[in-house]
């Protein structure tokens, strides 16, 4: 019994294996070239007239013999079963209402009667839209950019409403070089810095299903190519004329604002933006700026050097020292910057004999200390007397000094202390040393103090 | 005690058998994404409606006893989307505009077509929109008529509200989940 078995067991294994090899073959590779060769597929487009829809499918190879084969669908179809195809020479399609668009249909190609191959298909998964149209570009020169625009059936439709496009453009010459943009909506902004100036450009749109949408499918064909060229780039001479004559006026102004500012610089802008502190020396220069023509200011020391000049010890008598005024000596040639008093004695003038004197209370304190700064050790100013007395002088005394014209009063103060006939000693001193000088006051003098020299005139 | 326990094994099991086919949905649906229904379905009800605007003034306030026979109740949404889903196709023979039908079948069909309902639900023959009965002659026929027509437009446009309101309640019961 197992013998037998076995041996049934190996006669039906040989006659499948026989028979795959034989009769069989035909078929199977009948049936292989069919698959090879019939393999197809098919796009639809919606609502593509009317509430119309179109179904098309085509073979891949284009060189099939297609005499006597058809298309049929069957299912996701209303209130009918199947639907055959229409043939218009290597292409099949249909244009119905009867598509239920919910759910898959069946798609076979049929030899006769028989059908030699099928392909599930869902009619919303393969759709295709129209291609777009009315593509135009519009430059805008205020913006500097153009504006892409274009139609689209789909916005009208019901079902396969949202797309999204393939705006593509490229310059005429560069063949293969072009540019793509993605966008949703109909309209598109080229910049114009981004395109070559002056060139001919090409552009062209298509629009696809979006993914995430119930509708799927392929790209479109095509739009129209729409052909247009950039402008040339005239900035630098089309300048507006009233920039151009605000830019130059600026800058004739500014070139003028820097002319002035360095002229006047010393004479009226430094004073006010960096006073200068009052110096004495100046100061009194000021105050003697309008002197008598019949005067000689000068505070140079070299004008001095025919003036003696002569120490002043002690206070003379009132008499003597009108006497000693009298001799009108040839200034001394030394002095220096400390024989200045300290008032602000303004437009005096001296007459060449005056006399300084101190009063005796100074006595044993040099006169020149007193009168060279140190103000703390002073009562009082010093000021000439021609009136004063002087002891033991010999020759002519005259000293450098405040330049007092008699007739100034104004700013002359009145003298701290009555010149007494008392003792007043006058010393000689040698030449080179600082000297006193004080100023006999003359009754339109007034009291000079520190405070008027800031009254630069 | 052994009197409780038999109760509880014997009895309960039995009990809950005759209860689940109650409790239970007698259809399946797909398309609980609302994709198919957004897409296709809400379209072609839009537009019916869209169609029917002027009817409404005058139909009657009293509710259809299919509407009290049929709810869109919680795990009955499958159920009474099939039957008003055949209850629709009676309505597309009634002289009506190609649109007009075509939008009824696209809304029934592809109704059908998201059920995946059991022999129970399929077995039961929705009921006829009532006959004609004979008159005496034939003004009062065709007054007659006309005023099923009145009466069925009616009752065509609560169903379709009542369908669009049951497939807002299964995608809002979808969305919450």
């Amino acid at each position: 019994m197992t013998i037998l078995g076995t041996a049934f067991g190996m006669v039906f294994y040989l006659l499948q294996v026989v028979s795959g090899e034989s009769g069989y073959a035909q078929n199977g590779d009948l049936e292989d070239a069919e698959l090879d060769d019939y393999s197809f597929s098919c796009y639809s487009q919606l609502e593509v007239n009317g509430s119309h829809h179109s179904l098309t499918c085509a073979f891949d190879d284009p060189d099939i013999n297609n005499t006597n084969l058809e298309f049929e669908i069957c299912g996701a179809l209303l209130e009918i079963n199947c639907l055959n195809f229409s043939k218009l020479q290597e292409v099949y399609y249909i244009k119905t209402k009867k598509f239920l668009l919910i759910g898959d249909s069946e798609i076979c190609v049929k030899l006769g009667e028989k059908s030699v191959t099928c392909k599930k298909m869902n009619i919303v998964k393969i759709v295709k839209p129209e291609a777009p149209f009315n593509v135009s570009v519009i430059y805008r020169e205020g913006a500097n950019d153009f504006v892409v625009t274009f139609n689209t059936s789909h916005l009208q439709k019901k079902y396969v409403k949202n797309l999204m496009h393939d705006v593509a453009y490229h310059q005429e010459k560069d063949e293969n070089n072009w540019m793509h943009v993605n966008l949703s909506s109909t309209k598109l902004t080229l910049l114009q810095r981004k395109l070559q100036d002056d060139a001919m450009y090409e552009i062209k749109v298509r629009s696809i299903p979006y993914s995430s949408d119930y509708f799927e499918g392929f790209w479109s064909e095509w739009s129209p190519s729409y052909h247009f060229r950039t402008p040339e780039t005239k900035r630098a001479e089309k300048m507006d004329p009233v920039l151009l004559t605000i830019s130059i006026s600026s800058f004739f102004s500014v070139a003028l604002l820097v002319i002035l500012a360095c002229v006047l610089w010393k004479r009226r802008i430094k004073p006010i933006v960096w006073p200068s502190l009052p110096d004495h020396k100046k100061t009194l220069e000021q105050l003697c700026k309008k002197p008598r023509k019949n005067l000689n200011v000068s505070f140079n020391p070299e004008s001095f050097l025919d003036c003696q000049i002569h120490k002043v010890d002690g206070i003379q008598s009132r008499d003597e020292t009108e006497g000693f005024l009298q001799e009108a000596f040839p200034p001394q040639p030394e002095e220096s910057e400390k024989q200045r008093l300290g008032g602000g004695v303004q437009g005096p003038s001296w007459p060449p004999e005056h006399i300084v004197i101190t009063p005796e209370t100074f006595r044993g304190q040099s006169p020149l200390e007193c009168l060279a700064g140190n103000g703390s050790t002073c009562d009082a100013p010093i000021l000439p007397s021609p009136g004063s007395s002087e002891s033991g002088k010999n020759g002519p005394r005259v000293y450098q000094g405040l330049l007092l014209s008699p007739g100034t009063t104004n700013n002359l103060l009145p003298p701290p202390f009555p010149l007494q006939s008392g003792n007043l000693t006058l010393n000689p001193i040698a030449q080179g040393q600082p000297i006193l000088t004080s100023l006999g006051p003359s009754p339109e003098e007034a009291y000079v103090t520190m405070s008027s020299f800031y009254q630069n005139q | 005690m052994f009197h409780v326990s038999f109760r509880y094994i014997f009895g309960i099991p039995p009990l809950i058998l005759v209860l689940l086919p109650v409790t239970s949905s007698d259809c399946d649906i797909e398309g609980q994404d609302g994709k198919e229904y957004e897409s296709v379905l809400m379209i072609s009800i839009d537009e019916l409606l869209d169609s029917m605007k002027e009817i409404g003034s005058n139909c009657l306030n009293n509710e259809s006893n299919f509407f009290k026979k049929h709810l869109c109740d919680d795990n009955k949404e499958g159920t009474f989307l099939y039957r008003a889903a055949r209850k629709l196709k009676q309505f597309r023979k009634m002289n009506n505009s190609d649109d007009f039908d075509h939008h009824l079948s696209i809304v029934s069909q592809g109704t059908l077509k998201l059920l995946n309902c059991t022999s129970k639900v399929k077995g039961r023959k929705p009921s006829s929109l009532g006959e004609a009965q004979p008159t005496k002659n034939l003004e009062e026929n065709k007054l007659l008529k006309e005023q099923r027509k009145q009466n069925g437009l009616c009752f065509l446009k609560r169903l379709l509200q009542k369908i669009k309101t049951c497939w807002n309640k299964i995608l809002r019961g979808t969305k919450e989940h």
